[in-house]
Formats: C-alpha cells, sequence, structure tokens
C-alpha cells in the first residue's frame, strides 16, 4: 500500500508531468518516422512485414530499456542530489517499498511507451505473420527487460549516490547490452558470440522476437531464453534489495 | 608440319581428356530448375553434388552464383542481402556419393536472373559448375503511405495534445 503511494507520487512527478511527457511525444515521432520510412521507402519495402515488424519491436525494446536507465539512475542518486531522499526516509516508509514504489513507477513508464507503439505495430505488421503473438512476447519480455534494467540502474544509483556516474555506467551496461546489434552476423556466429548472445537478457529478447516472428517458432524453442531473463529478473531485484537496504544518508 | 600437327593435336587431346576426367568426376546439379517470384519472397535452391569417381573427393568448396540476365543490366550480382550462405566447404564425398546443399534466397530486386552453382575441387584446375536455373522476379512494392500516415502524424499530435492539456492545467494550479 505504502509502495502503491510512492508509485503514484512518482508516476506524478516523473511521467505526468510535461517534462515527462516530452519523452512520449519523442517516443511518438521516432516510430512515426522509423514507421513511415519502412512503409513508404521502396528499398526498405522489400523487407517482409514480419522483418519489418522484428525490427521495430526490437526499437521499442531498446527505448523502453533506455528510459528505463534513465529513469533508475535518477531514483536514488537524484533524491539525494536534490536533498529530498531525507526527508522520503523520515516518513514511516521502509526502504524497500520505497524502492518497489520507484520501480512501480519505472514499470508505469514502459507499460505506457508499449502503449503509444502498439497502433504503429498494427499499422508495421498489419497483414503480415505472427502479429499478435509478437505483441504478446514484447508485453512480457519487455515488461522483465524493464525491470532488470531499472532495478539494476537504480540499485547502482543507490551505491554510487552520483546520479551522473550512474547514468555513465548505465548507458555503458546499455551498450553492452545493445552489442548483438553493432555486431556483425558472422561474429555473432562464433562461439565468443554465442555466449555473449546467450547470456546477454537484451539478444535473448531479441533472439527470441526473431524466433517468434520471423521464423514462427512456438514456445518450446524461446523457453531456454525466457528462462534466462526471468532469472536475470530475480537477479535485478535482489541487486536492488541489497543496494537500498545498504543505503544511508 | 606433320610433327607440329601431331604434337598440337596431342596437347588438345590431353587437355580435352583432363577436363572430360574432371568435368565426369565431380557432377553437380541445381534444383529447382526454374522460378517465378517476386520481390521479398523467400526460396531455397538445392545443390547436389555427385562423386562419381571410385575415390574419396576431399575439400570440396560449392558457391551458388547469380547473374541478372534483364535487359540493360546485365551483370553479375553480389549476394551480400540476398543469401547469407554463400560457400559451402565439404570435408569429404565418399566414392560415387553424393552431397546436398541448402542456399536459402531472399529475393531483393525485380529482374531475369541465372542461378548456378559452382564446385571447387583442390585437386582439379577445373571447376565444375550446374546448369543454369532461370529465375524471374516480379515486382512488388509494399508501399503503404496511406495506412500509416494517419497513425504517423496523428499520434504525436495527440501525444502533443494532451501535453498542453496538462501543462495549462499545472499552470492555473500554480496560478
Amino acid at each position: 500500500m505504502k509502495a502503491a503511494y510512492i508509485m503514484q507520487k512518482e508516476i506524478r512527478e516523473s511521467i505526468l508531468t510535461p517534462k515527462g511527457f516530452l519523452w512520449y511525444i519523442l517516443t511518438s515521432i521516432i516510430l512515426s518516422i522509423l514507421s513511415y520510412l519502412f512503409l513508404t521507402n521502396s528499398e526498405l519495402s522489400l523487407l517482409d512485414q514480419g522483418q519489418m515488424l522484428y525490427m521495430i519491436m526490437n526499437f521499442i525494446t531498446a527505448l523502453g530499456i533506455l528510459i528505463g536507465l534513465v529513469f533508475g539512475s535518477d531514483a536514488f542518486a537524484g533524491e539525494i542530489e536534490r536533498g529530498t531522499l531525507e526527508a522520503l526516509f523520515l516518513s514511516p516508509v521502509k526502504k524497500t517499498q520505497i524502492a518497489a514504489g520507484k520501480l512501480g513507477a519505472a514499470i508505469a513508464n514502459w507499460v505506457i511507451i508499449f502503449a503509444i507503439s502498439l497502433p504503429y505495430l498494427f499499422v508495421v505488421g498489419k497483414g503480415g505473420q505472427n502479429l499478435l503473438i509478437g505483441i504478446a512476447y514484447l508485453a512480457i519480455l519487455g515488461t522483465l527487460l524493464a525491470i532488470i534494467f531499472s532495478a539494476f540502474s537504480m540499485g547502482l544509483s543507490a551505491r554510487i549516490k552520483s546520479m551522473k556516474n550512474s547514468l555513465i555506467i548505465s548507458f555503458f551496461i546499455f551498450l553492452l547490452a545493445g552489442s548483438p546489434i553493432f555486431l556483425s552476423a558472422a561474429l555473432r556466429k562464433t562461439w565468443f558470440g554465442r555466449v555473449l548472445d546467450l547470456i546477454n537478457p537484451f539478444a535473448d529478447a531479441i533472439n527470441t522476437f526473431d524466433s517468434v516472428v520471423i521464423d514462427s517458432q512456438g514456445f518450446s524453442y524461446q523457453a531456454g531464453r525466457v528462462a534466462i531473463i526471468c532469472g536475470y529478473t530475480l537477479l535485478s531485484l535482489w541487486f536492488l534489495k541489497r543496494s537500498v537496504s545498504r543505503l544511508e544518508m | 608440319m606433320k610433327r607440329l600437327i601431331l604434337a598440337l593435336s596431342s596437347v588438345i587431346l590431353a587437355i580435352t581428356v583432363n577436363y572430360a576426367y574432371a568435368a565426369n568426376r565431380i557432377a553437380v546439379s541445381i534444383n529447382p530448375p526454374f522460378v517465378q517470384a517476386n520481390m521479398g519472397d523467400k526460396i531455397t535452391y538445392t545443390g547436389t553434388i555427385t562423386n562419381n569417381s571410385d575415390k574419396a573427393a576431399n575439400n570440396i568448396i560449392a558457391y551458388i552464383s547469380l547473374a541478372n540476365i534483364t535487359q540493360g543490366k546485365e551483370s553479375p550480382m553480389d549476394l551480400e542481402d540476398w543469401s547469407a550462405n554463400k560457400a559451402i566447404k565439404i570435408d569429404a564425398i565418399p566414392p560415387h556419393g553424393t552431397y546436398e546443399g541448402k542456399w536459402p534466397m531472399r529475393l531483393i530486386d525485380s529482374g531475369s536472373y541465372v542461378v548456378y552453382i559452382t564446385v571447387v575441387d583442390k585437386n582439379s584446375n577445373i571447376p565444375v559448375s550446374s546448369e543454369m536455373s532461370h529465375l524471374d522476379i516480379k515486382r512488388i512494392l509494399r508501399l503503404n503511405p496511406n495506412n500509416v500516415l494517419p497513425v504517423a502524424i496523428g499520434e504525436p499530435l495527440l501525444i502533443g495534445i494532451v501535453f498542453m492539456f496538462i501543462a495549462i492545467k499545472r499552470g492555473n494550479r500554480v496560478n
């Protein structure tokens, strides 16, 4: 209940503000440009609907992670820098409840991004294969990734107590997680590339999207990767809990 | 003169025999022999490589080639976007055995093409190619601006309106 109150407060202060809304306008503009290019550019239009859907799903996931990292970096370090954490700690709310509330707000942020992306997903994937199942996978895996990266970033923010530093480290982690996008298909087929792909939750998610949307493969093919993502979710929640319980003013 | 003719004949005979031997030792065929498809479609070519000799054929390399034969656009094609499996290395084909290689291909551009598979045997100087499979690709563009424009323009506008509404509401509250 107290966590829900903190979550509401965070949503009011960070999401339902003109500044917060700018993120969503930008998200929407980027998705508009991307989907317009996909569907009107004669060279990109050679891609089949499944391929387009897969690419836009990757982009939405990356965007959700990125905003989650920024949100998480601000969670504790930002409060410390603004001098508002002390007041929060003086209230009769446990540290873990504060963390749960802030994480809830970060997930709400992802839910809004997902909702914004839905019309684009339908327009891009319309008439193609595996649209609904692809969206279902994006909803589930996107939420888990939002939890993983937001919780990790929050934990880091509680430990480092510096928003700038936790943001820089978070961005490095984001670049590392996004490495499959930068690596060529040949490099990813080497043993090192395969191991990196397997232990990287973002790569697991995009490989699952590929398998579901383009290759039309069933859940049995995805189970291993989904299990790894679930494992990371638990690990990140444990990291957040541990980091917050050690947080002192 | 007779000697010269004899010598030339011997050389030609030797080359012909060598070529015939190499061609007969390894044979390659491509399937399907003719394809009609649309741009963006995915098709798979199967190459069957047969070792007709009594010895195992080792270290064979097989690769697929594509040539554009559309009037005015005649050129060999770079398969970068078309196929991920351009070359297959085969360690050994047993005597009188066969190997079946698959080449999945995404059809990127329209036109008339010929596709063929070439086999290179390290022990022979002569590459062996399959017959040409004819490929006709129909131009299909999935251009869909009417469908995307309402969303592409409408959604940022809608979010912008909500944004302004919140900003005005907050401004009134402060005043």
